[in-house]
């Protein structure tokens, strides 16, 4: 988490599922109900920041308010469609930061196998951005449809990067113009 | 060349051995590539750059000499003179484009190092101040910011929260004139920032360290950063934690002379301290 | 202050440092040494062969007053045994031909020996190792033993790509030249790009990934890239790291630990 990164601020509003333990008064807002109470037991989606400040007492081994739940976008069937495909499967269409709510969550839940699954991934759609960012006449020239959307992110960053450096390689090389 | 060549080259003064020049070239050199390859701001070379800009000086005299006596033999237009020194025009082109290359390097490294200062500008700031307090002077420092002095100090200003550095001594790892120029910037920042808006921010949100929330609004360069080493030492150690922190003598690969590898920062740092890698 | 270059130097900027290199040149004309900030340069005397820097022969060619000695490796035999050696050979399958080994770096042929560093010292007394583009690894001088194979020095993109340009007419046979150097760089880029999968390796502290052999150009232009990967799966996997830390830092309190290294961290990677 980082103060002045926009990308860490966004992250921070993505929602996880979180369930109330306790009956909370007069919370009912959260659920749309202003006025009223949140019944214990209640799951509601909450903004990561809020639901992790909620569950804090968990962690400091007094009674949590709410225990959070593993978001959709990184439930079991996702992953084992990465396991199965890492690069088909519309990651910004799970969430917009895919990437970094993975590493929020990955902080709060030990998910040893998620790790190595993400980072599979990660490298396999890299790979793929790369051998794109390097053909000038690709596919990244014409129409950036396919994932640039679904690496958002990371893979757009890596992907400017790698494609800003080929291409001043090439301009320095006399092969492309300066534009 | 052996220890007793760079003593004496060292008497003779600096600048003075051509050998002498082109050692320190080479080390400016590297040191820009060095600096442009790493997150953070390294230490400063004074005595380094000190020789590099008397040369620099020096040079632009010997120029503007030539560039005289240039302007002479043109306005005198005679053969003899054109005789007396035909390549005059270009030693002056090579000396003047051996001036800028070293300009260019001396230059870039500045600019890249303000960029690194005014990007991280409350975290150099907070190292210096923590660092050159006399124990007394920290204690009541600590002190007044664990009472937040926004809470008794009713015109708080974001200003407040620039570090007092007036009586630092060890300005490492900046220059002087780096030092005053974050103090300078960061305390126009803040003035900038309450003006515009920190101001209309009920007191206690009006500072620029604040840790609340778990994290902290003074960011510092990230050290575990890859970068890219040549190894020149014949074995050298990567290690697993950085100088701070855990695991700081834990080691992990290591690499051979002649190797390149991509490794975290904060591993090879002493390493690259020692001169035994060297940034790509 | 507005810096409006990336970290780490740019395709112009390697340039600029591969023009440091030291070439091989026959004057065509006197002229008298020079004092540069660079390092001093001998009086040129033809049809003596003298080093300069590559930017100042560069110059001196420009205006016909000097020619260059093409650097051994800039051939045509050269290049095509280096070609052979990238794709063909079994042992640099997954990674680059041996560079030219450092001053006291014994020569990939004998591999047993150990190296004997032997450091300069600067003014101001610390250590100092030289490394490209302070290395004689263009002038036409070096003394290569016949045993020894030739070898792409660290700027050979660059140094290659402005002999080209500038001083053809030196080069044996250039069209020759620049096919082998465009196959020379297919080949490479394509082994730097398949090195993606084993990238985690730097990934976690004390870790790391080899590019021995690889050219400034090569990695200016994927450094970018790589080090993005990297930053990426350092992300992904930080929670993973620190757990580990503190298995082993718990281990060490318990007296359990003997010592031994993580085993995935003791291998030499190369890709």
């Amino acid at each position: 988490m980082s103060y002045y990164d926009i990308d860490s601020i966004l992250t921070d509003a993505q929602k996880i599922p979180c369930t109330f333990e306790l009956e909370v008064p007069g919370l009912g807002i959260l659920e749309g109900n202003p006025g009223e109470d949140i019944k214990a037991g209640t799951r509601i989606d909450l903004p990561l920041w809020l639901g992790e400040m909620l569950s804090i007492g968990a962690r400091l081994g007094t009674s949590r308010l709410v225990t959070l739940d593993m978001p959709d976008a990184l439930a079991e069937r996702v992953m084992n469609a990465l396991k199965a495909d890492p690069r088909t499967v519309d990651l910004r269409a799970l969430a917009p930061h895919f990437y970094t709510l993975s590493e929020r969550i990955l902080e709060i839940f030990e998910e040893e196998e998620m790790v190595d699954v993400l980072s599979d991934t990660f490298k396999k759609r890299a790979a793929e951005i790369s051998d794109q960012a390097h053909n000038p006449r690709g596919r990244w020239a014409r129409a950036s449809t396919f994932s640039v959307g679904s690496m958002r992110m990371n893979g757009s960053v890596m992907f400017r990067a790698a494609h800003d450096r080929a291409k001043q390689m090439r301009i320095w090389a006399g092969e492309a113009k300066r534009k | 060349m052996d220890i007793d060549d760079i003593l004496a080259s060292v008497d003779r003064g600096a600048g003075a051995s051509p050998e002498s020049a082109a050692l320190d070239h080479q080390q400016l050199t590297r040191f820009w590539v060095a600096e442009r390859a790493v997150s953070e701001v390294l230490p400063w070379p004074a005595p380094l750059m000190e020789r590099m800009m008397d040369r620099v000086r020096i040079q632009i005299e010997t120029i503007e000499d030539l560039a005289a006596s240039s302007a002479d033999t043109d306005v005198a237009g005679t053969a003899h003179n054109h005789h007396h020194n035909p390549n005059l025009n270009l030693r002056l082109s090579i000396l003047q484009t051996d001036l800028a290359r070293t300009q260019y390097i001396i230059r870039s490294l500045l600019r890249q190092r303000l960029a690194k200062l005014t990007k991280h500008s409350m975290h150099y700031l907070v190292q210096l101040a923590s660092r050159n307090k006399n124990p007394l002077t920290a204690q009541s420092q600590s002190q007044s910011q664990s009472q937040t002095p926004s809470s008794n100090s009713p015109n708080a200003a974001p200003e407040d929260s620039v570090p007092d550095i007036s009586a630092l001594a060890d300005f490492a790892p900046l220059s002087e004139p780096e030092t005053s120029f974050v103090h300078a910037h960061q305390t126009l920042l803040a003035g900038h920032y309450g003006g515009s808006f920190m101001g209309a921010f009920p007191r206690q949100l009006r500072r620029l360290d604040d840790n609340a929330g778990g994290t902290s609004m003074v960011q510092g360069p990230e050290t575990k950063e890859v970068v890219f080493v040549r190894c020149l030492g014949a074995e050298v150690p990567v290690f697993v934690g950085g100088d701070d922190g855990d695991g700081g003598d834990e080691i992990g690969i290591t690499m051979r002379m002649g190797d390149v590898w991509v490794v975290r920062w904060e591993g090879v740092r002493k390493a690259w301290g020692k001169g035994e890698v060297e940034l790509l | 202050m507005a810096f409006p270059l990336p970290r780490g130097i740019t395709a112009s900027e390697i340039a600029f440092l591969a023009e440091m290199e030291m070439v091989t040149v026959v004057p065509r004309q006197r002229l008298e040494g020079l004092e540069l900030l660079g390092g001093p340069v001998e009086p040129l005397v033809p049809p003596r062969r003298t080093s300069l820097p590559l930017w100042l022969a560069l110059l001196l060619k420009r205006q016909r007053r000097a020619n260059i000695i093409p650097p051994p490796w800039l051939h045509p035999e050269s290049l095509s045994l280096i070609l052979e050696v990238e794709s063909q050979h079994q042992d640099y399958k997954n990674s680059f031909s041996p560079p030219p080994p450092l001053p006291g770096q014994p020569s990939v042929r004998d591999h047993g020996l150990e190296p004997t560093v032997r450091p300069q010292y600067t003014l101001d007394g610390n250590r100092y190792y030289a490394a490209p583009p302070f290395l004689p690894q263009n002038s036409a001088q070096t003394v290569i033993s016949s045993r020894d194979l030739p070898a792409l020095p660290y700027h050979w993109v660059e140094v290659g790509n402005m002999l080209l340009d500038a001083a053809s007419d030196d080069l044996v046979d250039p069209d020759q030249i620049r096919r082998l150097l465009k196959d020379l760089r297919e080949v490479r880029m394509a082994k730097m790009r398949s090195g993606v999968d084993v990238l985690d390796d730097a990934a976690t502290g004390g870790g790391g990934v080899a590019l021995t052999g690889v050219g400034a150009m090569e990695l200016g232009e994927e450094r970018g890239f790589l080090a993005g990967v990297v930053d990426g799966l350092r992300k992904i996997g930080a929670s993973k790291e620190q757990a580990r830390r503190e298995r082993l830092a718990e281990q060490r309190a318990n007296g359990g630990y003997d010592g031994t290294q993580d085993e995935e961290e003791e291998d030499y990677m190369e890709f």
